[in-house]
Formats: structure tokens, sequence, C-alpha cells
């Protein structure tokens, strides 16, 4: 394997750690799969080619690209916002069974990614970026620039995100009400508030994953299913872990790059099935080890 | 005719892949993204075998069942002791799997452009008889012990543990049958349509199927068959709203778990048993 192959599955490894926190913020909250994820980041996608589409004949390409990020992670926290409402908000209060949690965030996924196919129908679109045949040289080697672009971006709202989660007031927050949702309340919190909060930060990272997933694959109502690479990444890092799943991503890019070379892109998703299998006989808790159990 | 014959073999079909769900979502609290992939493995095996060595109709089948069977295996194996959430997540990916190995193995199953060649065996009467053979081992199910069992596992794990229950192997059973009944649904539906491609049974149709049993409501055998019949005879009626169809479904399933969790049906069954419907709230 070679520095070059490392290089772009570490770029491609950091989109998958945006979805995998994203999807790992609310599994610590509520304590259940968001399948909804996928939707949310495909509308992100599709709301980011229009604001580019509309301003592309206005701004050049690279800060037409930093905008567009914007643009899909405001519409990503949104979106997320209005999926807590619809979705989940009643449930919480009327305390469901966490199944309805999956079925209900099932539902919302689908219904996200099947209004975007209505009113986009089921072409494939593609960012009007020029990003991807541009290269730098760090050295020997030579970067995409979009490579390049992604991972700087991936990894500045990662570490946003880790300096809200352990330095403000509203991650402490998070963090208490993941350790237990009824004594934060009694302590005064306002949970509604913290849990939106939470959504909106997912959405985000959902909506910048949206955009860069759109760029690697091109823009199509199921892009949405890309969220498997999240899931994997979560159940290799320990579920629910954010900073395993960081990991669990970019030891999946990178082994993913690796297989593209040696096996072809095709048949690659059978490899990740199989050595995500393998990771749950041996070591079920992940990488992060600290095994979650379904609470009684 | 025609188009009536084929709208009731469809809605069969899809019935038997709705029982599969049934159990392992509405007895066992289980869910799996995966379903319509046993279905891929099902139609693929049976159809190859068919189409390619013109093996006879019941060795397919037997063929299907066993490939069906052993993919249960693999996936349930690792995943079942584990928390729930793990099962939804690696059956997700092993549809992803199973899509990639059918596109990549062109030279047998024609890759992206789909199977062709299959011989139409599947006739009216026998998919009505296996429906009607799927709901009988369904509805005993749910009635005999292990359908008791995984109730209990579903409401409270640790508890039906501490009852003594074999969570695990209980929650294997339920997926094993599951993987086997919707492999059978594969078959027909590939000896009946004579054409399979990789793209029919993506996660989608696996979702579309739990939202059905919802529907219905989880609780309620009844509800899962009415409404699996209703939601997947309509859509070949009414073509022209195909677009809007899952839009409209979803909607109708969030206002259901938000406003009314138990579905349309609640706990109602049309036949139900002596003494379990009286019983059941104690046990």
């Amino acid at each position: 394997m070679s520095i070059q192959q490392l290089i772009n599955g570490i770029s491609l490894g950091s989109v998958y750690a945006l979805i995998a926190v994203g999807f790992a913020l609310i599994f610590n909250i509520l304590k259940f799969s968001n399948f909804s994820h996928g939707g949310v980041m495909v509308v992100t996608a599709y709301t980011g080619y229009l604001s580019a589409i509309g301003l592309k004949n206005f701004i050049s390409s690279t800060p037409l690209f930093v905008i567009t990020v914007a643009v899909a992670a405001l519409a990503g926290g949104l979106v997320a916002l209005i999926v807590e409402r619809v979705a989940f908000r009643r449930l919480r209060i009327n305390k469901s069974p966490v199944i309805y949690y999956f079925v209900s965030s099932i539902t919302m996924g689908m219904l996200l990614e099947n209004l975007v196919t209505v009113f986009a129908s089921s072409n494939f679109y593609s960012y009007p970026f020029t990003l991807g045949s541009q290269v730098v040289h760090l050295g020997r080697f030579t970067v995409a620039t979009s490579d390049l672009f992604m991972l700087t971006f991936s990894a500045i709202s990662l570490l946003l995100l880790i300096w809200v989660l352990y330095k403000t007031r509203m991650g402490v927050a998070i963090r208490a009400l993941s350790f237990d949702v009824n004594t934060s309340s009694l302590m005064g919190m306002d949970v509604n508030f913290v849990i939106m909060a939470t959504f909106v930060a997912s959405g985000i990272l959902g909506g910048i994953s949206g955009v860069f997933l759109g760029i690697n694959y091109t823009l199509y109502p199921q892009l949405g299913k890309m969220i498997t690479k999240g899931f994997i990444a979560s159940v290799i890092g320990g579920l629910g872990n954010i900073t395993g799943a960081v990991i669990g991503a970019i030891l999946l890019g990178v082994t993913e790059v690796f297989f593209i070379g040696l096996v072809g892109s095709g048949i690659t998703p059978v490899f990740l099935f199989f050595i995500m299998l393998a990771f749950l006989l041996i070591r079920p808790q992940g990488i992060a080890g600290k095994i979650v159990q379904e609470k009684a | 005719m025609d188009l009536f014959v084929s709208v009731i073999t469809f809605t069969c079909i899809t019935l038997i892949g709705v029982m599969g769900v049934f159990v392992v979502t509405g007895l066992t609290g289980l869910f799996s993204f995966g379903q319509a992939s046993f279905m891929a493995v099902g139609a693929y095996v049976s159809g190859v075998l068919g189409a390619k060595y013109n093996l006879p109709f019941p060795v397919a089948i037997a063929a299907a069942l066993l490939f069906g069977l052993a993919a249960g295996l693999i996936v349930g194996l690792p995943t079942i002791k584990l928390r729930r959430d793990y099962i939804s997540l690696v059956t997700f990916g092993f549809g992803e799997a199973i899509i990639a190995i059918l596109n990549n193995s062109a030279s047998l199953t024609g890759g992206a452009t789909g199977l062709s060649g299959i011989p139409q065996l599947t006739s009216l009467w026998l998919v009505l008889l296996s429906a009607a053979a799927c709901i009988f081992i369904v509805a005993n199910f749910k009635y005999s012990k292990f359908g008791r069992q995984c109730l209990a596992l579903r409401s409270d794990e640790l508890a039906a543990r501490s009852m003594g229950i074999n969570v695990n192997r209980i929650k294997l059973t339920a997926f094993l049958l599951a993987a086997v009944m919707t492999s059978y649904a594969g078959v027909l539906y590939g000896y009946y349509t004579t054409y399979v491609e990789p793209g029919m049974f993506n996660w989608t149709v696996s979702a579309e199927w739990i939202i059905i049993v919802f529907f219905g409501g989880i609780n309620s055998l009844t509800g899962a068959i009415i409404s699996a019949l209703a939601l997947a005879s309509l859509p070949e009626v009414l073509r022209f709203a195909s677009e809007w169809r899952i839009v409209i479904y979803c909607v109708i399933v969030l206002l259901i778990i938000n406003f009314r969790p138990t579905g349309i049906f609640g706990e109602y069954e049309l036949f139900a048993r002596q003494g379990s419907s009286k019983s059941g709230k104690g046990a």
C-alpha cells in the first residue's frame, strides 16, 4: 500500500467520519440508530446543489465551494430540527418503546429520499465546481484539490464539534444528557432544547457530508444509502462513541481505498461487510472498547 | 384478467415477505433492512439453477431455501448476541454486499443487466397456496411457545432472560424462519417474472415491508395481513400516483406512530385463540 493510497484513504475516511459522528451524536442521546440521517444528507446535498447552480455565474470556483458547504450545513441543521419535531418529539413525550423510534426514523428517511425523487427526478447531477481535475503537489505526492478540501473541512468541523462538546456549557449539557436523561432534567436542564441542539449539530455534519458525497459520487436521490459507511465505521469504532467513530471511519476509508486498488470498486462492499462481521465476532465492543448493552 | 392475476401474484409475494418481517419485527422487535436481500438470494439461486442448469423446480426451491438459511446464519450468528441496533446496521450492510456480489458476478447472474430466461412456473394456485401456508405457519408460530417467548423478549429482554428464556436462540430462530420464508418469496418472484435484476432488492423494499407491518399494528397478525393486501395491491391499481405513493405511505405511518402507536388494528385478531387474548395481558 503506497503513501498515495493512504492519503486518498484518509480523505475518504474523513467524509465517513462526518457521517459516523453525526449518527453517533443522536445515538448517544436517544439510544437508537437514526436512519433518517441518510435522508438529511440527501436533502442537504440537493440544497447545496441548488445554491451552487444559482450562484455559479457570480462567484469563482473556490468561494463557491465554501458557500455551498455553508448553505448545506445550515440546511442540514434546519432539516434535522424538523425531523426531531415531526418524528421524535411526540415519541419522547409519550415515552414510547425504542422500536417506535426505529420505525419513525426509517419512515422519515424514506420520506425525505422520496420527496427528493419526486421534486428532482431520479437523474444524476453534478456540482458545478471544477475542483476534481485540479491537483496539489505536496513533495512527491499529488492530492486532488477536492480531496484536500474535504480533509480540511472535515477536520475543522470535527475539531469544532469536539471544542463545543468539551469546552462550552451546551457541550457539557449534551454530554450530561447522553449520560442520564432523567437526572439531567431534575437538575433543571431544558431537555428539549439540548436535544434540539444535538439534532442541529448532527444535521450540520450531515449537511457537510452530503455535499462531499455528492462531489465524490455525483448527486442522485439514493445517495443516502452511503450512510452504510457511517454504520460500518460506528460498528468498527464502537457504537455511540465519537472518538471511536472517527478512528473507525478513517480506518474504513483507508481499507476501502486499499481494497479498491486490490480487487476493484464493485466488489469492495462485500469485503467491507465481512470485515465488519469479523469485527463483531472478535471485538464486538469496537475499537473504543466500551460495550453498549440494551438498557433494562 | 392477466392484470388481475399479476396483481394477486405480486400481492401474495409481498404478503409472504411481510410475514417474514412480522416474525422478525412484529414478534421479536428486531429490524432487518436486509430482508429484501434474502429475497434476492432466493430469486437468484433458484433462477440461476433453473435458467442456466435446467434443474427441476423443486430442487431449485430447496437450494434457494438452503442458501437463504445459510445467509441468515452468516448475518445472524455474529450479531444476535449484541444489542438490537447491530442487527439493523449489519443487515443494512448485508443488503449492499448482496447487491455488490450480484453486480460483480456477471458470468453467473448477468450483473446489473439482470438474469433472464427463468422458466415461468409460478402459477396462481401455487402463489395462493404458498401465501396461505406462510400465514398458517406464522399464526401457529405466534401462538406457540416460541412466539410467546419472542413477545416476552421484545418487551423486556432482561426480564425474559431472567425467566429462563434462551433469548439468543429464540432471536436466531425467528430471524432464520424469516430469512427462509423471504427466500421462498424470492423464488416465487423470480419464477413469475422470469427476470430479476439487483436493483429490485434494495433496502427501500425492506423498509416498505416494515412500514406495512406497522401500518396494521405490530401486535396484530390480522392487521399485518390486511395492510399487506391493501398496500401491496393498491399501487398496482393506482399506477398514476406511483411517484407520490411512498411519500403518502410515509406520512400516514408517521401520523400512526405519533397518534396511534399500536397501529390501525391494535391487538385485534380475526381468529383469536381461546384464552389467548385473556391470558395475554397477564402472561
